[in-house]
């Protein structure tokens, strides 16, 4: 009964952070159609700076979290301006092969650094003994993420139902010409939507570097999980992100608790959330919270 | 007025039948005619090497590849992230077969022509598998569902033991009817081969353009509720095209596997899916001839790449891998560059050049 609450347990931590990770891809999800396919890669970078800040220039890690939330932030907001913005009005999809194309960029970018081939872990800055509590256990890292996370997911959610910016955003969300008459620059919240999108990456990313450790094919899977998440959660809606984050996270636990090395199976958390994935698309396409559009063509 | 069937000068179209023609007109057909003679005559006239040969067979495989993955981006307008897992799936067709009966089983080597339409077949059922969801959805959801394919893929290889665990897994060498096909003669062989599934294959396509189908799959992807009240069906024409992708995807899958006389995931990851993706994006969407162009400059792109990776290497301390850094930013740049700027892609420089000489001495 100890292994499956601790198996519970890493659930929740590991579900806590692709909810964050989940979370930006449906804000960009939301305000423009667009399906990020370079999360993971933002996700990296995200991770990359926070740990070059840290222990390159020796930045304490409170702060240096922080730093890298920001340079992220103006980062995305540069790349939706340089890549982006002159696609608007253009099809979708073609949107969708630039940020393919994006996440081919930024895979490059970082094999470029030491970053792409090498592994590093941050330095321990929390006790190392971990909290016991009934033969369950926790680090302090992963108790510290955890808490991190739900205070973000909860300053994002208010930000987006109670402050001007928010509001804007899901007024453009739902309609853009209603929007665009009532004074709202549509481009502007593009670019917003995508530089928020950036900061939760870049806070998934720190997360994720504390607690597992710095490996760009770590970072990278995280990027594409987060698929499952947001489908299963329903594409355009924050609780759903969260929701769904905690599920996925759980699931993948238990299968890697409870079916690898019986019945010669081995890597099914890897492999289960896009299977899950693909009967969700058959059977329930628009997810646990999604918005139900009359458009099934 | 009877046109000039030589040297035409506009379009003397009286009936869409005329319109629907493969060659406009004689000088078309002579030209393309030459062309085809010149491509199967070239390795008889020139001398060739065998790593030269590998390269001109792996642009044809990819060219077969893409031309699947044009059909289900370019033409029906569903993004698929997932084409080099088609492809594997091929490729693993004719692996298995390896796997289960050896891998100098008679029916591997000596019916090799039967292998590589059963793994076409294979790679239909599993891009129409895949591209079920389209009865329901609309192409956002698809591309996920492209993707998660992948990704099973991947996993599936990575971690079975009837995959050899994504090592290499052996196929023999192929018999002619003039024997076993050697080492010396092994890529000229497959070139020829490749070759005329090729030159099947884009027949086959250019065609299928002109059916009822291909003109449902155009209808669908510009505007698919006005195709869904002329009385098409949109969903099950998707879950065709994906059909169809698959079951290309699936051949240049079993070439692939034939040619390297192995098979291994590490060509079939989801870095090979964007390249094929680059590849059709740089060809030109939504165009047949772009399937030949985008898969001829990717492949030239990555050799100079390479080349440039090695020497500047040298200069480099060893923790940057220059190599691994290269290709995908000149992929990345690439399809990002040619969709802010040339979405048509390279068969739309074609037709300027073409209709220029066609027009010449004039300007219009």
């Amino acid at each position: 009964m100890t292994y499956f609450f601790q198996l519970v347990l890493s659930g929740i931590v590991v579900g806590s952070i692709y909810a964050l990770s989940a979370l930006g891809f449906v804000l960009i999800y939301k305000s423009s159609r667009v399906l990020n396919i370079a999360h993971g890669q933002l996700i990296a970078t995200g991770a990359f700076i926070t740990y070059a800040l840290t222990v390159w220039l020796g930045i304490p890690i409170y702060i240096s979290f922080f730093i890298s939330l920001l340079i992220t932030f103006f980062l995305t907001m540069s790349v939706e301006r340089i890549f982006l913005r002159r696609l608007i009005g253009e099809p979708i999809i073609s949107v969708i092969m630039v940020t393919i194309g994006l996440m081919s960029i930024l895979d490059g970018l970082i094999y470029l650094t030491p970053f792409g081939s090498e592994n590093f872990s941050f330095p321990l800055f929390l006790p190392k003994e971990p909290i016991s509590m009934a033969g369950v256990s926790m680090s302090w890292t992963q108790l510290v993420g955890v808490i991190i996370t739900f205070a973000l997911i909860g300053a994002f959610s208010w930000f987006f139902k109670k402050s001007t910016i928010g509001i804007s955003m899901r007024a453009v969300s739902d309609d853009q010409l209603a929007s665009m008459s009532i004074g709202i620059s549509v481009p502007r919240v593009f670019g917003l939507a995508w530089a928020t999108a950036g900061l939760s990456a870049a806070a998934a990313g720190g997360i994720i570097g504390n607690t597992t450790g710095l490996n760009f094919d770590t970072l990278h899977a995280f990027g594409i999980t987060v698929f499952p998440v947001v489908i299963l959660g329903g594409l355009d809606s924050i609780l759903g992100a969260v929701v769904a984050g905690i599920i996925m996270g759980l699931i993948q636990q238990f299968a890697g608790g409870y079916l690898d090395g019986n019945w010669g199976l081995n890597g099914t958390g890897v492999v289960l959330p896009y299977i899950i994935l693909l009967i969700i698309l058959l059977f329930k396409p628009h997810g646990l919270f999604g918005i139900h559009e009359i458009e099934r063509v | 007025m009877s046109a000039n069937r030589w040297l035409a000068t506009g379009n003397y179209f009286t009936t869409y039948k005329e319109e629907q023609r493969i060659f406009f007109t004689h000088t078309d057909r002579l030209l393309f005619s030459f062309f085809l003679v010149c491509v199967f005559v070239w390795p008889l006239i020139f001398e060739t090497n065998n790593t030269y040969m590998l390269v001109v067979d792996n642009i044809l495989i990819a060219m077969i590849a893409v031309l699947g993955l044009n059909i289900v981006t370019g033409f029906a307008g569903l993004i698929s992230i997932g084409h080099a897992a088609f492809v594997g799936v091929g490729a693993y067709t004719v692996a298995s077969v390896s796997r289960v009966m050896g891998n100098d089983y008679i029916f591997l080597t000596h019916a090799w022509p039967l292998m590589i339409l059963l793994s076409g077949f294979v790679g239909a059922g599993f891009g129409a598998m895949v591209g079920l969801p389209a009865f329901r959805l609309k192409h956002l959801y698809l591309a996920i569902a492209t993707l998660s394919f992948q990704m099973i893929f991947q996993w599936t290889i990575n971690f079975m033991e009837f995959f050899n665990q994504g090592q290499t897994i052996f196929i023999g060498r192929v018999f002619w009817f003039t024997g076993e096909v050697g080492r010396n003669e092994h890529y000229m062989f497959w070139y020829y081969v490749i070759l005329i599934i090729l030159v099947l294959m884009g027949f086959m396509v250019r065609n299928l353009l002109r059916t009822r189908f291909g003109r449902c799959l155009i209808a669908v992807r510009d505007n698919d509720r006005a195709a869904d009240a002329m009385g098409m069906h949109p969903g099950l024409t998707k879950v065709y095209a994906f059909a169809l992708a698959g079951f290309l995807a699936g051949v240049a899958g079993a070439l692939h596997a034939y040619l390297y006389r192995g098979v291994g995931v590490e060509s079939f990851t989801l870095k090979a899916s964007i390249t094929y993706l680059a590849m059709a994006i740089v060809g030109g969407l939504g165009t047949l001839n772009g399937s030949f162009w985008g898969p001829a400059a990717i492949q030239m792109l990555e050799l100079q790449v390479e080349k440039i990776a090695e020497h500047a290497g040298d200069m480099l301390p060893a923790s940057i891998n220059l190599a691994t850094a290269l290709r995908p930013l000149a992929f990345g740049l690439v399809i990002v560059l040619f969709l802010m700027f040339e979405p048509r892609g390279i068969a739309n420089w074609w037709r300027i050049v073409r209709s220029y000489f066609k027009l010449w001495p004039f300007r219009y």
